[in-house]
């Protein structure tokens, strides 16, 4: 179709016009997002890309299921964890869960008052606003006594505690110090538990092919023949920067997830214990119990899915 | 009936002479913990006397304000601590043998694989009755290490910095006390 010359100029201003105001437009969002980036940190700046286009969602989302999300290593302050954490906000509209478990490294670095707004209060702001719980466990770089008292951690003033939710039994423990008291403890804990499902968190990893720190074999000489005579069914841990999916051992799942804040890119060895590796960016976990079924989904602070899977009870 | 009398009286001479040395080295452990476990009485006795109940809070400035009015008051109850106070040369000597004997016992490759995966240690300087210093990461101390060692109160933990067996107080983030050199090089 051929055009006459006044019609082309007429496309060709209205092309410049349309082309100067997306640019007018996009160098005022730009500046409106660094102004509130200064004022307020990153988390305001970001809160309106975080939450655009389509969420790619591969749990089941089943009627009375327990939800919720994993961060490992994530108390950094930096850009990166802020992210994350409104990806995760994204997902938890969408997703509905109510807790995040912490795997350890929760503040890094000094711990003065400040750190705990910019480590944790400010990156998660909209999720502790929405009334999502948070249960930490204690990493090598947590202060064992702030932590263990600081309420919006629901640690109860221990370095180590268990609760429930729905069919699910979650024992936090510290793994910094596993002495004969915790182990006790433990003991007695998985022993008397009624959930049909036992998941334990903490922050050393029994099995790991990071090769920053590698795997904790002394703390799996003395927890594993635990997890294993009262039927524990997962395990998630951080420590190593990376995400991991672990082969089940003694019919037991691990997961290693040590990279929703910080970060050691290209870590991994040769393939011993892994299934499913992720090192060039931070990630986070969604989780889903039903029923007979754990039904997981890691997604990376760019919103890409990055493993999921769903998972049959393998202790009756 | 005369050689088997004289013969159970020098079995039992055998016996006893044998022993002996476990004997002596037994009732040396069982010193060395009984004054281990007093000095750590009395170090928590004189800082109960100044502790401050902490309860949980959502207020980090409380946490902070209560952490160094603790290691205040700790500090103030024992104004002239110094290394050796509870870790007395007995008592170190006593750390230094379990700690040998828990590497060089079936789990030993394990425990010194779990140390050398600890972060790197920057250059620090340990004090007793001085704050553990800031940002140095608290390397996890082994399980199997943790059964071979007297069980401390809540409160307290061992802690290994380096080669270093610290002896960490967890509400005020003091060094208590230390040992120097307490883990054998490998």
């Amino acid at each position: 179709m051929r055009q006459s010359k006044p019609a082309i100029y007429r496309n060709a201003v209205f092309l410049v016009a349309v082309c100067a105001s997306a640019l007018a437009g996009h160098f005022a969002k730009a500046q409106s997002g660094s102004t509130l980036a200064a004022k307020f940190g990153p988390s305001i700046a970001l809160q309106q890309g975080a939450t655009a286009g389509k969420l790619d969602i591969r749990i089941p989302l089943q009627d009375k299921s327990v939800r919720f999300a994993v961060i490992g290593d994530s108390g950094t302050g930096d850009r990166a964890q802020y992210e994350v954490a409104q990806r995760m906000e994204a997902y938890r509209q969408a997703v509905k869960f109510d807790f995040v478990i912490m795997l350890g490294d929760n503040i890094y670095g000094s711990h003065s008052p400040k750190d705990f707004v910019k480590k944790f209060e400010q990156p998660y702001k909209p999720l502790l606003d929405a009334g999502v719980k948070f249960y930490a466990s204690l990493g090598n770089h947590d202060d064992p006594d702030d932590e263990r008292l600081y309420k919006p951690f629901n640690m109860g003033g221990e370095r180590y505690y268990a609760f429930r939710k729905g069919e699910a039994a979650f024992f936090a423990l510290d793994s910094n110090y596993m002495d004969p008291k915790q182990l006790s403890w433990l003991e007695q804990n998985l022993k008397d538990s009624q959930g049909t499902w036992k998941i334990c968190f903490f922050h050393h990893p029994l099995y790991n092919d990071g090769r920053h720190h590698g795997a904790d074999a002394d703390l799996r000489t003395q927890v594993l023949p635990l997890f294993q005579r009262y039927g524990v069914n997962a395990v998630f841990s951080g420590h190593e920067h990376v995400y991991q999916r672990i082969k089940p051992e003694n019919n037991i799942y691990f997961f290693v997830l040590g990279n929703s804040g910080k970060l050691m890119t290209h870590d991994f060895g040769a393939t011993k214990d892994r299934v499913k590796g992720f090192d060039t960016d931070q990630s986070f976990m969604l989780v889903e119990i039903a029923g007979g079924k754990l039904y997981f989904q890691t997604i990376s602070r760019s919103g890409e899915t990055i493993d999921f899977g769903e998972l049959p009870r393998l202790h009756p | 009936m005369g050689l088997y009398v004289w013969r159970s009286w020098l079995s039992l001479g055998l016996v006893s002479v044998l022993l002996f040395p476990c004997a002596i080295a037994q009732n040396g452990d069982d010193g060395a913990v009984k004054e281990f476990q007093g000095r750590i009485d009395n170090y928590l006795s004189a800082k109960k006397k100044q502790d401050i109940a902490k309860k949980p809070t959502d207020s980090p400035s409380k946490l902070a304000q209560e952490k160094e009015q603790t290691a205040e008051k700790t500090k103030k109850a024992r104004p002239e601590a110094q290394r050796g106070d509870i870790f007395t040369p007995p008592v170190a000597a006593y750390f230094k043998k379990q700690i040998e004997s828990t590497l060089q016992g079936p789990e030993g490759e394990k425990v010194r694989a779990s140390l050398r995966h600890a972060e790197p240690l920057p250059n620090v300087q340990l004090k007793v009755n001085a704050k553990y210093p800031k940002n140095l990461p608290l390397q996890s101390t082994p399980p199997t290490l943790l059964m071979n060692l007297p069980p401390l109160p809540k409160g307290l933990q061992y802690r290994i910095v380096g080669s270093t067996l610290v002896l960490y107080d967890v509400s005020s983030g003091l060094v208590a006390d230390f040992i120097p050199n307490a883990v054998p090089a490998a």
